[in-house]
């Protein structure tokens, strides 16, 4: 009998009991989804990671190209070398690399593939079925690669570096880093979601408990029944939402990105969804549980605390300090704890910012009685009192469409910033190392030769030590990679640089110098500032005329012409990077392995390469992109169903226009024009939260965890797009609320 | 017997090449009248006779077959010491004797080999296993001069003497021993067809049981001076472990009489099949067969990997043999693409002694 009159509220409003549920099982399913797909993605750019490392190969020092019998010689001498044979097969089949993945068992975790499945030719192969391609017509180059460049040799060999492309460890980190931030994000809106529905519920539900206190019932035992309540609502919701939430991930992840896969010839490296993802279950329980009985130990009164003017100056504070900390915290752990303030301040202020802005514009529409419409003052009240009553649900919708914005600026930007890098550091058509004991000077001089040749250029490697000026003659020098170019060319002249002086590059001509951003940041080096080198005992004084993207190591790097490298300078390696122009890769082999008597110079295609990398990397973003579709989706459901919840309470209100005389398209109207503003209004609020994460992302966790930034794009299509959702959602709304006003003729006041 | 660890998995798993022995167990024996005798691989059977020195070398012809060994050492402290080397071949492809080899420059995938290496000392196990396709040359055997090697880990003649030189190298461990044999060449069941089922199933197998072992050891950062006793073993076969065999149990002992014995035993279900010889103190061997034989364990330990038999009762009946067989302490697991375990054992009861237990299939086992 008890159960029966506590429950008698559910049998009067059986859809709020279902939207609590639904709100369980969808907030577990965004959770378990971004979850899952989280952990894909790592797991993907780990493996990506480990494709592309770099690491070392190994060359005869007699110029002669590598074969089997060397690959013997070393092995059985204990070296661990593996062969890798790339076969230059054209689009549409496209490169493939033969791999022998029983040598290399030997390389460990740092293997480029670490299992048969990887060896279906994207890229990857055995090498015996490498081979047979190859004799098809093919080019193809093996190569002899070893784990690491520190290993012992025995004589006749020698180390080089080898990498598919330029190193990426940093860039994916980040990318990791700030996907884990965004998570504890979802985390916090899902947090938020849970609690709005449920606390609406339980405020509907006061009279009924009320009544039963009346009845003899102790306040203790409604309580031990809600806990029972809520303990069957979250086992009842959480099973099903996990499941959800794996299954579309695994739709999104595995599906979605084989149906890309086909159209675009890209495959993930998806993993086996074997098993619920069980940490994702515990976590949704906790989060369930308690925020939901965080209404008892933190009970709110009816007129939410967030729209007191308590609250309003709260969280102004908040807010100001938050976004102060974010600014100046030098410490990446300060910028989490601002952007939590600033996200509480946000919390708070929102509501109250937004219904006063509504009462302002029922006064004025009051105001001006010759243009009043009253129907458009009934509206701003309307919306005020929902601002203020709604202020949680508002508040969670807010967050989730500022953080879908951060997770598509973020998707966004890290593609296209590698994207252009790749394009930066592989512009030329080949890049060729001259070998050991190559003269660079005269194989320069004959390429200056080469009629039609396209433009080039030769870089020396070496190490520099650094001090910037400003540090003071008695700071430590810092050791910093050194790359010296010549000629100055469209190769690096139009990279895209982060801050540079007028004429930068001819200025580099005449002995000024340019540094990573890692450099820059740590050392707080400007445009402008002296630097002091000493390259290979040689003390030079020089200024800084400009800072480029280094998005791949953590090393400072110096880049300078080689005319302002002192005599005693010896590179470490030397490599062209060369534009064929009118000439065929051919004659330009041959000119080059003529003049050092290489015949099997390697000739390493950069197009191919960087297909190649953008092919690997493609797949991760991929996934990257369907977490920012699950998010938008899973918002968009959640924006529906609160509103419909909400409205529902209002239900008795929207009947009394029917009073006033209005005809039931009026009202309809009424409702559309209603629910579409309330929506927009919340998407344009998350807007700015949306643009301010994405910031903080970018320009302050990046930089401070990894010493330089990403560039900070805004994406206002994709706003718009946004915008346009958020209006079908009220459109939606407004369409379920008719049905309910029609059904329910006799509309229970609140 | 020694071990066949997961070349089966190694051949296609690794290579993702068609293995034509299928699904048809862990490194054992297909069914009677199965698909192996339909296939093109050399199937031994009773009445094949050993041929040497060719059965030292590689058999083509054969999808399976290792050389195996191990040594009960002792350092200068008298402290126990137990080293265990071996080398598989699997074939993905049969190979008749006539045909020449693969060029290495084709990358061939007709072939896989591997190797274990393991030292057990003080209660630590040390492994480490190595792969290599075959034909390409890194990896591979000869028969005369008798070689067998994988990357740098060699088992090689020594010039102008009978004895053979074994070099293994671990990550912080590795040992250089030379081995010298002073008996016969024991070949195993009828004149070296060894059968592994009461189907008639079965392997060419003979064993040098009487080796003196010397050389160094280093491990736990210390080299040390070795010396003691060692058993070789060559096996070859085309057929793996009939379906629903689940492993094995295997035992080489030196008895201090001078006497040997090796038995087996083949899991299946509830039921046993056990094989062995009694080797005396001047070589002569007799076969063992199922009613000679009692292999029953007697104690269990929970590892880390599953639950195995360390303690085991061997009688030999009509010898009045009863033998208490003792695995080290430690864990013994060999942890390759397929776990097994591989421990010194101590000899006691009707006999003392000392030798080298092999078991599998007892992995990743709900205790």
């Amino acid at each position: 009998m008890l159960i029966r009159a506590f429950l008698s509220h559910y049998q009067r409003h059986p859809f709020q009991l279902a939207a609590l549920v639904l709100m369980i099982v969808l907030a577990t399913m965004l959770w378990t989804g971004v979850t899952v797909l989280t952990d894909q993605a790592r797991s993907s750019l780990a493996q990506n990671e480990e494709t592309v490392a770099a690491r070392a190969h190994i060359v005869r020092t007699d110029s002669q190209p590598v074969g089997v019998e060397d690959f013997v010689r070393l092995r059985k001498t204990g070296v661990c070398v593996a062969p890798w044979l790339e076969v230059k097969r054209p689009a549409p089949e496209g490169q493939v690399i033969g791999v022998d993945p029983m040598s290399m068992a030997c390389f460990g975790r740092s293997a480029p593939i670490q299992d048969a499945a990887s060896l279906d030719g994207t890229p990857f192969m055995d090498i015996g079925d490498a081979l047979r391609v190859s004799q098809e017509g093919y080019d193809s180059q093996l190569y002899l690669i070893a784990p690491r460049d520190d290993i012992e040799l025995p004589q006749g060999y020698a180390l080089r570096a080898f990498s598919l492309a330029p190193p990426t460890g940093e860039l994916a980190d980040s990318f990791l880093l700030n996907l884990d931030a965004l998570s504890l994000l979802v985390l916090l809106i899902t947090g938020l979601l849970i609690r709005s529905v449920y606390r609406l519920g339980l405020v509907q539900r006061e009279a009924s408990f009320e009544l039963l206190y009346r009845f003899g019932v102790l306040p203790r035992q409604i309580r031990q029944l809600l806990v029972l309540e809520l303990v069957v609502l979250t086992a009842v919701g959480v099973p099903p939402g996990l499941w959800l939430g794996a299954s579309l991930a695994e739709a999104l992840g595995t599906g979605f990105g084989q149906a890309l896969g086909s159209l675009f010839d890209l495959t993930l490296y998806a993993e086996s969804f074997g098993s619920l993802p069980w940490r994702a279950a515990v976590v949704m329980v906790a989060l369930v549980l308690t925020v939901c009985l965080l209404e008892w130990v933190f009970p709110q009164p009816r007129q939410p605390a967030m729209v007191s003017a308590y609250a309003r100056l709260g969280g102004g504070a908040l807010l100001l300090a938050g976004a102060l900390g974010v600014v100046l915290a030098t410490e990446l752990v300060w910028v989490f704890a601002g952007t939590a303030l600033v996200f509480a301040g946000v919390g708070l202020l929102t509501p109250p910012l937004l219904a006063a802005v509504e009462e302002r514009r029922s006064v004025r529409s009051g105001a001006t009685a010759s243009v009043a419409d009253p129907l458009r003052r009934w509206r701003a009240r309307e919306l005020s009192v929902m601002f203020r009553q709604l202020a949680l649900p508002v508040v969670a919708l807010q967050f989730s469409i500022a953080a879908v914005l951060a997770v598509h600026a973020l998707v966004t930007t890290f593609e296209s910033t590698f994207e252009q890098w790749l394009g930066q550091r592989l512009a030329a058509d080949f890049y060729i190392e001259v070998p050991q004991g190559g003269d660079s000077a005269t194989a320069a001089r004959r390429l200056n030769a080469l009629e039609g040749l396209g433009t080039w250029h030769l870089v020396a490697h070496g190490k520099a030590q650094v001090r910037p000026e400003e540090a003071g003659t008695g700071a430590d020098p810092l050791t910093a990679d050194l790359m010296a170019l010549t000629p100055i060319t469209d190769l690096v002249s139009d990279w895209a640089l982060l801050s540079s002086a007028e004429r930068s590059w001819r200025e580099l001509a005449s002995g000024a110098v340019m540094v990573n951003e890692q450099l820059a940041r740590r050392h707080d080096v400007e445009v402008g500032s002296p630097l002091e080198l000493t390259i290979a005992g040689t003390r030079m004084r020089t200024n800084v005329v400009g800072i480029y993207a280094d998005y791949g190591r953590p090393v400072a790097e110096v880049l300078l012409h080689a005319d302002t490298l002192p005599a005693a300078f010896t590179p470490r390696s030397e490599s062209f990077s060369v534009n064929k122009g009118e000439l065929s890769r051919d004659v330009i082999h041959d000119r080059l392995a003529d003049t050092w008597g290489a015949p099997d110079l390697q000739v390493r295609d950069n197009a191919s390469i960087r297909e190649l990398a953008s092919q690997i990397f493609d797949q991760t973003f991929l996934l990257t992109r369907a977490i920012s579709a699950l998010t938008l989706v899973l918002a968009a459901v959640a924006l529906l169903i609160m509103i419909w919840v909400f409205f529902t309470t209002r239900v008795w209100y929207f009947r009394l226009l029917g009073v006033w005389g209005l005809q039931g398209h009026q009202v309809r109207r009424q409702l559309r024009l209603l629910s579409v503003r309330l929506t927009l209004t919340i998407t344009a609020a998350a807007l700015p939260l949306g643009i301010w994460l994405t910031w903080v992302l970018v320009n302050r966790i990046n930089p401070l965890a990894f010493g330089w930034s990403l560039p900070m794009d805004l994406y206002p299509v994709f706003w718009l797009e946004l915008g346009l959702m958020a209006g079908a959602a009220g459109l939606l709304v407004a369409h379920l609320m008719r049905r309910q006003l029609e059904r329910d003729a006799n509309g229970e006041r609140p | 017997m020694a071990v066949v660890v997961g070349l089966s998995a190694l051949g296609a798993g690794l290579s993702g090449c068609d293995d034509p022995s299928g699904e048809s167990g862990f490194a054992g024996l297909a069914e009677s009248g199965g698909q192996a005798e339909a296939s093109a691989f050399l199937q031994p059977k009773p009445g094949t006779r050993l041929v040497f020195p060719d059965d030292w070398g590689p058999h083509p012809q054969h999808r399976i077959e290792w050389w195996y060994f191990t040594a009960n050492l002792t350092t200068p402290e008298g402290r126990p010491l137990g080293v265990q080397w071996t080398q598989f071949r699997q074939a993905l492809q049969p190979r008749p004797a006539a045909k020449a080899p693969p060029s290495p420059a084709t990358w061939p995938m007709d072939s896989a080999w591997m190797a274990h290496g393991a030292i057990s000392f003080n209660g630590d196990h040390w492994f480490e296993e190595k792969v290599a396709r075959g034909d390409i040359g890194h990896a591979g055997a000869s028969a005369d001069p008798f070689r067998v090697w994988l990357d740098d880990w060699e088992l090689a003649p020594i010039s102008e003497s009978d004895a053979w030189h074994l070099q293994v190298q671990g990550d912080n461990w590795d040992y250089d021993l030379t081995l010298s044999n002073t008996g016969n060449i024991t070949a195993h069941g009828d004149g070296g067809f060894s059968a592994k089922s009461s189907s008639g199933e079965g392997s060419m197998y003979f064993s040098l049981a009487h080796l003196n072992v010397t050389g160094t050891v280093t491990v736990a950062g210390r080299t040390q001076a070795v010396s003691g006793k060692g058993w070789f073993d060559r096996e070859w076969s085309s057929q793996f472990l009939k379906a629903g065999q689940q492993g094995w149990d295997w035992f080489g002992l030196h008895l201090e009489d001078g006497q040997k014995l090796m038995a087996f035993r083949l899991r299946e279900g509830d039921s046993t099949f056990s094989s062995g010889s009694w080797v005396n103190a001047d070589g002569d061997v007799e076969s063992l067969q199922e009613d000679d034989l009692t292999l029953s364990p007697t104690a269990w330990k929970e590892s880390a990997r599953g639950r195995v038999p360390v303690v085991w009762q061997l009688r030999v009946s009509g010898r009045g043999v009863d033998l208490r067989v003792k695995a080290s302490p430690g864990e013994h697991w060999n942890a390759g693409l397929v776990s097994y375990w591989e421990s010194p054992v101590a000899v006691s009861g009707s006999h003392d002694g000392k030798g080298y237990m092999e078991l599998t299939g007892y992995a990743d086992q709900a205790p």
